[in-house]
């Protein structure tokens, strides 16, 4: 087989997180509502209904483009892009073809390479079909859904990336606040234009992925598509220009309809919508609002929290707002990645964190050994009890009796105890011939006559100068 | 809307030559050179038309808004299948 160089261009719609839609003042969000229970004459495309612009879709919409490292344009437009069929009622979508809002910006992937978007706009989201034998029925709740549609440049050249590209988008638009990111409720889904050629030559013709929601399914359709493309190509064959669809089940694409029957959208001006025009002011006041994001926690954190770990955590927005009010930003970072993402209700526990001080003094009394490693774990899971968690870390840690000794009067008691122990008097012997490993044995012993409260690093100092 | 209407094959014959004159007149204006002229979006000079973020109780609820539909089941319009 011959190697071909894959070039990607994604294509991102996603739903802005108003309260309501984008030209109708109904419920924007229509996550377990009744079909058609949040839908106005406006959406219903009644003769003669003015649909009305939500200026907090305006608003989130610079915020975005902020976040994209965008251009703002200062004038833009709405048009008019006409198709028939049924999750649309107007017979036509409002979008903005010719003066979108969101100009040239980029996204810097973890990994640092960048993909630039060309541009993004505002436009309206369609209805929701169904499908029965003989007819469809039509949900209007989704229709007029504020949506930015992010388009990027073809700067993608791996499947890998392509997941990498739409993740970052995905933390970026939540972190931002503009979307709720819910992506099994299709908040965010992905249009993939995919093509091959050989290294040095211009690029193949392109086959277009429609409607991906999860990140998986971008990478193993770009998986599966340069298979497809590159058996076709080497078998001397055309790709054709089309949209595909994909199935998660199958793991395959199918073709859905060729860009040969492409329609004519017969774009026209927005008459209803007159332009927007900002201030520069506006703008710049959006900028100074911005949230962190991901980005600016990777320079926040560099170097304090290994890079792999860092980008776990950074799935979860609420646990990297949370570290930035940590002082011990290391033991935090490691309590949220390994215990607390390993428990089955993590995600509940996600919307209800411990307060800054209960993690800044669990990490300062685990940095001086009041607690030992496993004991701070203890104390930290107690954080996320109904019954617990508005406690001090030390009140837990006393209630859990894991308060490691650290008193060298009274280890040293305990120590004594051990060593008049007729049990260890072979250890002792063994230890003083000359075995060192026995001194765990001895150690072990100590913890025990403590119950476990001793601090092993204290008490292995004492054991020596005992032994001496 | 246009394709639920239906007529005779004599007035579609008829409309069709209406409407190829129509758009054969309006062709007239193809001459003109319209080179480096803003389009006119706009006969009125507003902009920034817009509404806070509130949601408003509607005065047309679901069921007023179902029965202007041909046929209706679900809670949903019932159109003929579509893929």
């Amino acid at each position: 087989m011959k190697d071909y160089e894959i070039t990607i261009g994604i294509e991102c719609h996603v739903q802005l997180a108003t309260k309501t839609k984008l030209f109708s003042e109904v419920d924007n969000d229509a996550r377990e509502k009744e079909p058609n229970s949040c839908v106005s004459p406006v959406d219903y495309a009644l003769p003669g209904m003015l649909p009305r612009l939500n200026k907090e879709a305006v608003r989130m919409a610079v915020i975005a483009g902020h976040a994209l490292n965008a251009k703002i344009n200062l004038l833009s437009r709405f048009d008019r892009k006409h198709y028939y069929y049924p999750d649309l009622p107007k017979g036509y979508q409002i979008s903005q073809l010719y003066q979108p809002i969101i100009g040239a910006g980029y996204v810097a992937l973890p990994d640092g390479t960048k993909v630039r978007i060309e541009h993004a706009h505002m436009e309206e989201d369609a209805g929701k079909l169904s499908h029965f034998a003989g007819y469809s029925l039509v949900d209007l709740n989704r229709a007029g859904t504020p949506l930015i549609e992010i388009v990027s440049e073809p700067d993608i050249h791996s499947a890998a990336h392509a997941r990498d590209y739409c993740k970052e988008l995905w933390r970026i638009m939540t972190y931002a606040g503009v979307c709720f990111g819910d992506l099994y409720n299709g908040n965010m889904r992905f249009d993939v234009n995919i093509s091959l050629a050989k290294p040095g030559e211009p690029l193949g013709t392109r086959a277009e992925i429609k409607n991906l929601n999860s990140f998986r399914s971008v990478e193993r359709a770009v998986e599966y598509e340069y298979k497809r493309q590159s058996k076709l190509l080497d078998k001397g064959e055309k790709v054709v220009q089309e949209t595909r669809g994909w199935s998660d089940d199958t793991g395959e694409t199918t073709s859905q309809r060729s860009k040969e029957e492409a329609q004519d959208y017969r774009y026209m001006p927005e008459p209803d919508i007159p332009p927007i025009h900002l201030t520069e002011e506006f703008v710049e006041e959006m900028k100074v609002e911005m949230p962190k994001l991901p980005e600016d926690y990777r320079e926040q954190f560099k170097g304090q929290i290994a890079d792999d770990t860092l980008e776990i955590l950074l799935d979860y927005q609420p646990l990297v707002e949370k570290l930035g009010e940590t002082k011990d930003v290391k033991r935090v970072s490691n309590w949220f990645a390994s215990v607390l993402l390993a428990e089955e209700k993590s995600a509940e526990y996600l919307n209800d964190l411990p307060s800054a001080k209960q993690l800044n003094d669990l990490a300062e009394m685990t940095e001086k050994a009041e607690l030992s490693s496993t004991g701070a774990k203890e104390v930290f899971l107690k954080f996320f009890d109904p019954q617990m968690k508005n406690r001090d870390a030390r009140e837990i840690a006393k209630e859990l009796n894991v308060l490691q000794e650290n008193d060298t009067g009274a280890l040293e008691a305990i120590v004594d105890q051990v060593l008049n122990d007729p049990a260890c008097a072979q250890a002792i012997a063994d230890y003083k011939a000359g075995s060192e490993k026995v001194l765990g044995f001895l150690v072990g012993q100590v913890m025990k006559a403590s119950k476990g409260k001793a601090n092993p690093a204290a008490v292995q100092p004492i054991l020596k100068e005992k032994l001496k | 809307m246009l394709s639920n209407f239906s007529l005779e094959d004599a007035e579609a014959e008829a409309l069709g030559q209406d409407l190829s004159q129509i758009i054969e007149y309006i062709s007239q204006l193809d001459e003109l050179d319209t080179e480096g002229i803003e389009p006119t979006y706009q006969v009125f000079e507003m902009e920034n038309v817009w509404r806070d973020d509130e949601i408003k109780a509607q005065e047309a609820d679901r069921e007023a808004l179902l029965a202007l539909a041909p046929e209706a089941e679900d809670n949903q319009i019932k159109v003929p299948k579509v893929l």
